[in-house]
């Protein structure tokens, strides 16, 4: 290795994932750990990065060497950092999500999936394409009325909650205070030094909200998936937190992650007329490749992290036992060895075996149903507002290493 | 007497979510990729062989008639 490698290297190793202009763009930032160090070891946070696509499909589905119970067996501090005086929340928030069926491993993770899994078969989640449908066209018709939308606000955050609270079984007159708590629930991926706050007073929230719906539920079991949940519950399967830590997980993991397909590509269609034309002559046709490229371009989830199981090497690199390990979506769907002209937004790009929903067995629970959301939106943007334009140039992101999200996306309609 | 099936794993879609594995689990088998593999089209009931296929997250998995072709999931 040369000496401008080592520069570069150690200019890497100094940086801090968190600052602005990772935040901003970090395909430039995770595009260079993947050509130069593939398997990172950042000092900042105590962590290895893998950026690469194979790497990534081999690390998911390796499940056994590589532990999702991140939050029971992470003893290192929260990062970025947090208010001290916020540490006692901190614990309530780590025991909390290491309830969620996604922080286990086999063999728990597995009957816990199997609970809920059948509720979220391709089949199953396609019968809500009209539900959907229609609950855009609500969105855009409101949108249209007030003559400018701020895509983020009136159409990415309600419509999610809007499929999960129909899910869930919500009554209408409770829907808002589902999304209130939904809201405080997204600071999970944020950066703020303040985030426990809010954080714990929507699990709280959660916590006060579902329970008297599960009692009802084991007693008088509907379609709905906490009805699946108590279901689970009756079995054994769950505790009682556990059900209740477990609706949390669909409403935020339904949420936060749909919130960003949508902006996001809406977004990447914004900046690519030429792809923007070209769905607009058969969006009908053009939806689904649109909705994976969408997820392949500027994926929803940036990052997620395991606990290594035992010593593990990975390119000559040594992982030890008990090292967090985060895997970085964003970069690998970028992967020059896995895509062509990696950097281009195309959306006729087949195949597009994309990683955004992760691999092996926590691939997504939800793909399907994101899919759909994705789809109905990109076709409706595209059929009612042919026109649409970015309002202004300057988007910003949320701090979060888990998730792209921007902030707000104003357009205007016509 | 039961049918016999036709049975496979498209391999360019199968991400190796593995439930297939857990509901027939004498049908499917995954293999050093991790990804599913269609082993055996008698290891489970036909009703178990489809119950999988339908819980494939990606719909990778494809079942037919082995005598008329005829297609039974997707």
């Amino acid at each position: 290795m040369d000496a401008q490698d080592t520069t570069t290297m150690a200019t890497i190793v100094q940086d801090d994932m968190f600052t602005p202009a990772v935040i901003a763009d970090p395909y430039t930032y995770y595009g260079r750990l993947r050509d130069a160090d593939p398997v990172h070891w950042n000092e900042k946070y105590e962590l290895w990065a893998v950026t690469r696509y194979d790497d990534l499909v081999w690390l998911t589905r390796n499940h056994e060497l590589f532990s999702s119970a991140v939050f029971k067996n992470d003893p290192r501090p929260a990062y970025p950092a947090i208010d001290e005086s916020d540490l006692g929340l901190y614990e309530y928030v780590k025991n909390y999500q290491a309830d969620q069926f996604i922080q286990h491993d086999r063999p728990e993770h597995l009957e816990m999936r199997r609970v809920m899994h059948s509720y979220f078969t391709p089949r199953q989640m396609e019968a809500w394409r009209p539900f959907v449908r229609e609950a855009v066209k609500e969105l855009l018709d409101a949108a249209e009325e007030k003559g400018e939308m701020d895509v983020m606000r009136d159409l990415a955050t309600p419509l999610p909650v809007m499929v999960i609270a129909q899910m869930m079984g919500v009554p209408t007159s409770e829907r808002g205070h589902v999304r209130k708590l939904a809201e405080k629930l997204l600071y999970i991926g944020r950066g703020e030094y303040d985030r426990m706050k809010p954080l714990t007073e929507g699990m709280r929230g959660m916590i006060d909200y579902v329970s008297p719906l599960v009692d009802e539920r084991i007693v008088n079991p509907g379609d709905d998936f906490i009805s699946v949940l108590a279901s689970g519950e009756k079995k054994g399967v769950f505790t009682r937190h556990e059900v209740l830590v477990n609706t949390s997980l669909l409403l935020l993991a339904g949420h936060e992650t749909t919130i960003n397909l949508i902006c996001n590509g809406t977004r990447a269609f914004l900046e690519h007329p030429d792809q923007w034309e070209l769905l607009k002559q058969d969006p009908s046709g053009l939806a689904k490749p649109a909705t994976e490229e969408c997820l392949r371009y500027d994926s929803p989830v940036k990052s997620i992290q395991r606990i290594a199981t035992q010593d593990v090497e990975m390119r000559g690199k040594v992982m030890r036992k008990d090292d967090r390990i985060r895997w970085f979506i964003s970069s690998a769907n970028r992967d020059p060895d896995a895509f062509p002209n990696p950097t281009a937004f195309d959306i006729t790009r087949h195949p597009n075996q994309h990683v955004a929903f992760g691999s092996g067995t926590h691939h997504c629970l939800g793909a399907t149903l994101a899919r759909v959301e994705g789809q109905e939106v990109v076709k409706a943007l595209a059929e009612r507002f042919p026109n649409l334009h970015a309002k202004t140039e300057e988007l910003e992101y949320q701090p979060s290493i888990t998730f792209r999200s921007l902030k707000s996306l104003p357009v205007t309609l016509h | 007497m039961a049918r016999k099936l036709r049975v496979w794993v498209d391999q360019q879609v199968c991400v190796g979510n593995a439930m297939c594995e857990t509901i027939a689990t004498n049908t499917f088998r995954l293999n050093d990729n991790r990804q599913s593999e269609a082993v055996n089209p008698e290891g489970d009931t036909v009703e178990k062989i489809l119950e999988a296929a339908e819980n494939c997250p990606v719909s990778a998995i494809f079942v037919e008639d082995a005598e008329t072709g005829e297609r039974l999931f997707p």
